[in-house]
Formats: C-alpha cells, sequence, structure tokens
C-alpha cells in the first residue's frame, strides 16, 4: 500500500527537524524574555492602580484596558508596522544597523531585529496588563484584618508587605502567573505573521519547501505542547521564592 | 496512535475515492471554487471601487467558470495558503501567480503556463544593482512562494525575512527593516505603479530566474486539467488573453510590460 | 491623519463585501462569529464542567487530557489543523467560518470547562449535603441548588473568556477569511503606506466591542446578583 499524497513518501529529513528545533529555541527564548518585561511592567501597573493618585490610577486602567480589549495580532502588527511611521528615519535606521554591545566574559550579544524587538515589545505590554490584574487580585485576596493584625504588631509599612502581604498574595497569585506565563508562549505564534522565525513560522517554512503539510504540523504541534507542559511542570515544581506556604 | 493513524488513512483514501472526479462534484455543486490574491495587483486584489476582488489571475478563473457553466465562487488566499487550500479540497484550482516547479508538481497538478515572468526585486535606487550584492542583505519575500526557496538555496549569506503577503513585504522594506524584497517581477512592477512614495525605489535590473505561471489544481483530476488547458488554448486563439493582458498591462495601465509570452508558447 | 482614507473603506470595515453582493465580512462577520462561537463555548464549557465534577473517573480523564492538549497548543496552530488537516484527515470539508467557530469554541470550551468546575466547587459540600438531605438525586440538586449559586460565581470568568473569544477571531486571517482583521489588512494592502490609521482605527473598534461587552456584562450582573445589590444598600 502507498501512503496518499498528503502524507507524501517520507518523514522529514533531519535539516527540517533542525529547522523546527531551531524555532523552538526561539519560540522559549523570546517567550523567556517577554515574561521577564511582562512581570517587571505588572508590578509597576499594579503599584500604579493602588497608588494616591487619581492620575495615575487612571493611566495604568487606560493602559489595562486598551491592551485588554484589542487583539493580540491587531496590536503586534501596530507595532511592527504602524510604529515606524512615528518614529524619524534616523531611528528606524539606528535599530536595523547591527550594533555590537560588549559586555563582559566576552560576551557579545547579537542585536535584535526590529521584527525581534517590536514583538517582545507587543507581546510583554499585553502580558503585563493581564499580569497586573492578577497581581491585584492577589493583593486583594489578603484580607483587611491582616494587614490590621500586622499593624497592631508594630510592623513598619515594608516589613508589614515583606513579610505579611506578599507571601499570602504570592502564594494566590502563584497559579494564575503560571497560566500567563503559558499563554506567552502560545502568544509568541502570532509573531509569525511578522517574520520572526519561531516555531509557528518554521513550521510554515518547512511546509512550503517540503510540502509536508501534516508532518510539519504535527512536529511544532507536538513541540509546542513539550514545551507549554513542561513549562508548567517547572513552573509547579518550583517553591514559592518567599517561602510562604498554604 | 498507529491505529488512529491508519484509520485516519483509510478514512482519507475513501474520501479520495469519493471525490474521484471533481469536475462532476463543481457541476453539481453549480460553483467552482478558485484560491486567487487578495493583496497583488494586478493578479488578484481588492478593486477599491467596487470592493470586490479583481485582477488578470480572477479573469482566467472566471473564464474556466464560464467554460464549465458554473458560478464563481472566489477564495481569497495569501501566497502560503495556495497548496494547503487545494490538498484539503478547499478550492477547486489555485489562479494566484502560482509558479510551476517541479516540486510543487508532485502535490499538485498544473495547467498548461499562461503567464511568465522572472524573480525580481525592489530596493531603494541604485542601492542593488546585481546579484552579488544581495549577499549580507536583509531580503523580504513572501512564505511559500519560489524565491523564498531560491533565496535559501543559492544565497546562503543572505537573511531571508518571509511575510504573509508582497505589499507587507514592501512596508518592512520602507521601514528599513529588510533591504529588498524579491517577487515575480510583473507584481513588483504593479506594486510599485501604485506606491505612492515609488520614486524612491526601483526595480532591480537582473532576474534571477525565468518562471512559468499556471493554474493548480489538485493531483489526479485529468479531467479538469483537459478543461482547463483547452480555455486556455480557446482564449489565446479568441484573442482574449491578449485581451485581459493588455487590461492589466497593456500600454494604458499603470504597470506597462511587453507580452513576451503567449499560451502554448515553448518555455525554456 | 486622513478621514478620507477611513470613510471612503468605512462600509467594507464593517461588512465586508455584502453590500456588494458578496460574503458577509468585516465587522459584521467578527460580531457572527463571536456570537455563534460564544455560545456554543459557553454550553460546552458548562457541560464539561459538570462532567469534571460529576463524571466518571475514566470520564474525566479523558476529558483533563484533551483540555489539557487544547490548553497547550496555541490558537494559530489549532485553526490550520481544523482548516487545512480536518478536510484531508477525515474528508470533512468545513467551511472557514465554521472551522474558526468550532475552533475557538473549542478551545474556550476548555478554559471554561475548568472555570465551570472551580465555580460548582466553590459552592461547597454543604451545600449538596443540604440538597441531598432533603431527598434530591445528586442531578436535581445540581440543577435546583448548586448551578443556579454557580453560575453567579462563574460569570466573571465567562465574561473574561468572551472577550478572549471575541479578539481570537482575529486569528481567522491566518485561513482567508474575512473578517474585521482581514479587511484591515486588505485596505492595508492596497493603501500601502497608512498602516498607523488603518490599525489603529481596527484596534479602537475592537476596544468599542470588547469593553463595550465588558462593562455591560458587569453591569448586568451587578443588576443580577443580590449579594452585590446587598452589599450597594449596606
Amino acid at each position: 500500500m502507498t501512503p496518499p499524497l498528503w502524507l507524501g513518501q517520507t518523514w522529514l529529513a533531519p535539516k527540517y527537524l533542525g529547522a523546527l528545533f531551531s524555532g523552538l529555541l526561539l519560540t522559549a527564548w523570546l517567550a523567556f524574555l517577554v515574561c521577564l518585561l511582562a512581570t517587571l511592567l505588572g508590578v509597576v501597573l499594579t503599584a500604579m492602580t493602588e497608588s494616591r493618585y487619581l492620575g495615575l490610577r487612571s493611566a495604568a486602567r487606560f493602559f489595562i484596558s486598551v491592551h485588554r480589549n484589542t487583539p493580540l495580532m491587531v496590536q503586534v502588527l501596530l507595532w511592527y508596522f504602524g510604529v515606524p511611521n512615528l518614529l524619524p528615519e534616523e531611528a528606524m535606521l539606528w535599530l536595523n544597523t547591527p550594533h555590537t554591545l560588549a559586555l563582559p566574559l566576552g560576551l557579545e550579544p547579537a542585536w535584535p531585529s526590529y521584527e525581534f524587538l517590536s514583538a517582545w515589545i507587543s507581546l510583554s505590554l499585553y502580558s503585563a496588563s493581564f499580569i497586573a490584574g492578577e497581581l491585584a487580585s492577589g493583593l486583594r485576596a489578603v484580607s483587611h484584618g491582616q494587614r490590621e493584625a500586622a499593624r497592631a504588631l508594630g510592623l513598619r509599612p515594608w516589613q508589614e508587605l515583606r513579610h505579611v502581604i506578599l507571601p499570602q498574595a504570592l502564594a494566590y497569585v502563584r497559579q494564575p502567573l503560571i497560566g500567563q506565563y503559558t499563554g506567552a508562549i502560545k502568544n509568541t505564534s502570532l509573531t509569525m505573521a511578522i517574520g520572526v522565525a519561531e516555531l509557528s513560522y518554521r513550521s510554515r517554512q518547512v511546509e512550503s519547501e517540503t510540502l509536508l503539510t501534516f508532518q510539519a504540523f504535527a512536529v511544532a504541534t507536538a513541540l509546542y505542547l513539550l514545551l507549554i507542559l513542561a513549562s508548567q511542570w517547572f513552573g509547579h515544581s518550583q517553591k514559592p521564592i518567599w517561602g510562604a506556604s498554604r | 496512535m498507529k491505529k488512529a493513524l491508519l484509520t485516519a488513512l483509510a478514512l482519507s483514501l475513501i474520501s479520495g475515492l469519493a471525490m474521484a472526479d471533481r469536475l462532476d462534484d463543481i457541476k453539481k455543486n453549480g460553483v467552482l471554487r478558485a484560491a486567487v490574491f487578495d493583496s497583488n495587483p494586478p493578479f488578484g486584489f481588492l478593486d477599491g471601487k467596487t470592493q470586490k476582488i479583481n485582477g488578470l489571475d480572477v479573469e482566467y478563473a472566471e473564464a474556466i467558470a464560464k467554460k464549465i457553466g458554473v458560478k464563481l465562487e472566489l477564495v481569497p488566499t495569501n501566497p502560503a495558503n495556495r497548496i494547503p487550500l487545494l490538498a484539503s479540497g478547499k478550492a477547486d484550482l489555485v489562479a494566484a501567480n502560482f509558479t510551476i516547479t517541479d516540486e510543487r508538481a508532485k502535490q499538485v497538478d498544473f495547467s498548461q503556463p499562461y503567464f511568465a515572468t522572472g524573480a525580481r526585486f525592489i530596493a531603494k535606487k541604485g542601492a542593488l544593482k546585481t546579484a552579488e550584492q544581495l549577499s549580507g542583505l536583509r531580503v523580504g519575500v513572501d512564505k511559500g512562494t519560489t524565491q523564498e526557496i531560491l533565496l535559501r538555496d543559492k544565497y546562503p549569506k543572505t537573511t531571508v525575512v518571509a511575510y504573509d503577503d508582497t505589499p507587507l513585504a514592501f512596508a518592512a522594506l520602507r521601514n528599513g527593516n529588510v533591504q529588498a524584497i524579491s517577487q515575480d517581477d510583473a507584481k513588483l512592477i504593479a506594486l510599485l505603479a501604485q506606491a505612492p512614495d515609488k520614486t524612491k525605489y526601483e526595480v532591480s535590473p537582473f532576474a534571477l530566474s525565468r518562471e512559468y505561471e499556471g493554474v493548480g489544481l489538485p493531483k489526479g483530476e485529468t479531467r479538469l486539467v483537459a478543461l482547463v488547458n483547452e480555455t486556455l488554448v480557446q482564449l489565446e486563439k479568441s484573442g482574449e488573453a491578449r485581451k485581459i493582458y493588455d487590461r492589466w498591462f497593456g500600454p494604458k495601465t499603470k504597470a506597462p510590460l511587453a507580452r513576451d509570452f503567449k499560451i502554448g508558447d515553448k518555455t525554456e | 491623519m486622513n478621514p478620507e482614507l477611513i470613510t471612503d473603506n468605512l462600509s467594507y470595515f464593517l461588512f465586508g463585501a455584502w453590500p456588494n453582493g458578496g460574503a458577509m465580512g468585516g465587522l459584521l462577520l467578527t460580531l457572527w462569529m463571536s456570537f455563534v462561537a460564544c455560545i456554543l463555548a459557553s454550553i460546552l464549557g458548562l457541560a464539561g464542567g459538570i462532567a469534571l465534577t460529576m463524571g466518571s473517573p475514566g470520564l474525566r480523564a479523558a476529558l483533563e487530557s484533551a483540555i489539557a492538549v487544547l490548553r497547550g497548543i496555541p490558537v494559530i496552530m489549532l485553526i490550520f489543523w481544523c482548516y487545512f488537516l480536518l478536510p484531508v484527515l477525515f474528508g470533512l470539508n468545513v467551511p472557514g467560518v465554521a472551522t474558526v467557530i468550532a475552533a475557538l469554541a473549542l478551545i474556550n470550551a476548555a478554559y471554561l470547562s475548568q472555570a465551570v468546575r472551580a465555580g460548582l466547587a466553590a459552592i461547597g459540600p454543604g451545600q449538596w449535603h443540604a440538597g441531598l438531605a432533603l431527598g434530591l438525586t445528586r442531578w436535581k440538586t445540581l440543577r435546583l441548588v448548586i448551578l443556579p449559586q454557580g453560575l453567579r460565581i462563574m460569570l466573571p470568568s465567562f465574561i473574561n473568556q468572551w472577550v478572549t473569544l471575541i479578539k481570537d477571531t482575529s486569528l481567522a486571517f491566518i485561513v482567508g477569511v474575512p473578517e474585521l482583521t482581514m479587511v484591515s489588512g486588505q485596505v492595508n494592502n492596497r493603501e500601502q503606506v497608512y498602516p498607523l490609521q488603518i490599525y489603529l482605527f481596527t484596534a479602537i473598534l475592537y476596544f468599542l466591542l470588547c469593553a463595550g461587552l465588558s462593562t455591560f456584562a458587569r453591569q448586568s450582573e451587578r443588576w443580577w446578583n443580590p449579594r452585590h445589590k446587598g452589599a450597594r444598600h449596606a
């Protein structure tokens, strides 16, 4: 029995598996950087929403609402195709020219392409707006009684935050945060539209070169599943940073 | 897993048999589903006035539908989706600037060519004169095109960045993210002619290849292929093919281009 | 900014080629796909959540793994699979709009069923015991006692999931379904030099849709949920 045409005559050659694997690495690297920046921004946004000043609160709320209520795809397209229209030509030229940044230990990180840069920014802003929401509800979950108790014990505000509120809040947001981080991994797939050579982009490239549609998508899907299940497992296996137990 | 795969295999074989003759299905349904471009003037693009898809490829699809005597349904596609659309049976044929290659012919059948072009480039004026200059450049292409594969193969020092469609690649060129974009010359000339900032760019003087474009059809549909070929020959004979060409590339158009290939001409 | 860019193409943004005798598209298609997929996802999610709570261990394990897989792959890959590979694998030829609706309904149902399970669990065993003690069957307890309370708790999750779903319809452009993002792309490709204006306009339309839905839903939640009402009066 000959295999049907769509399955082709062969499995993917090592060269193409290599291409898919390099896509996986870029997906993981991009997702990692996105989680990092998004968490930092998320903390800043949360601090702003809890701020005393109406201006800061409304600014944060506006930012969160805009990023949550528009599709990520449109945001990615805006950052890659739209924003350069706003920047002066020199700035774009500078961004597009490779620069070297000499670090100690002889490290010379490669200059990121504008594709990568705009993917990183747009995905991070998007995730940050969700992470801020999770952090805020984590803070809210720590009851007022706890704060009052801390104050009654004579703890200073930073001690209260460090020893009472944060450990509880972090334990509470752990689960939702893992969800946001795995979401960020999946979101990187949209950046194939702007030419970032991550896993989905590579699967389409392999597909167009080999015309083995089924194989290319099957391998890519399996790699996504592995990456996401592995990061979920990793997230759950880690001890909470603040040594809090629930 | 093995069992599931076998079942899937068996099912696909059965369904393959059931769809054995696409031409009969088309006639029975009264609709020909043709995959055409929606963003690539003048082959297939969204007409600003009528808000409908129109173009040279679309006219060929119309002629084929007329020949069969059925309604035409346009399935918008970008370059990357052409083969999957055929392979999955989402379209009965592809008329979308589809270059005939041996590699593709393993998966789909082609009609005889009805258009000939070559792979060229758009770059900032004066920036790209010879093919040697391609080394070290970042070049934008469309996903799933012959240019994408050709450049990766023959010019390993060129960084290839693939986009979903030619105008998007052009936008990346405008933003300086790539230094050149590659496509069929006819498409590039027409694209540049539409561009509001066309004076800043030019089409490269050199071409990397000569390419022939045909109608893509599902594998093994001999009657459908024969009918499409017959339609094409008739269009040439009646002079209609010339008229279609002139409507989009004639002297009065935005992107005039001499017609150097007739249907039925020998291919190199 | 040139307003003609938007006004000239406004009907195409909103309805696609529909007014000109073509298929429905643009914002209208986005609304239609979102509407159908939201209803399907809610029904499936509710059924899935109930099955996760009351089903046999075998059924629960099967559902859990299906959900894990659905949550483990990007929506784009799922749409590819449904659009290009289901027809080849099973000879099912589903049109693009239906494919996207099905893919989005499935993936959002996976998330919702977990929310439903959590919502049901939050009611606590006391209510279950009370229902059973009154002589109700498990199903009657679920329907008459647990669900009415659970649905109120779950409503915010449902709203969030609906907004996510609406936004994810934008991925349909990858398989050529002419919803809002795809028609914006077409206009952008034709006009060539105004990506910022065109995508900003698109973003505003989505924002009005999604933010409008959440505001409306939160308002009606307040009206529906007596606990909130009480809190306001207190």
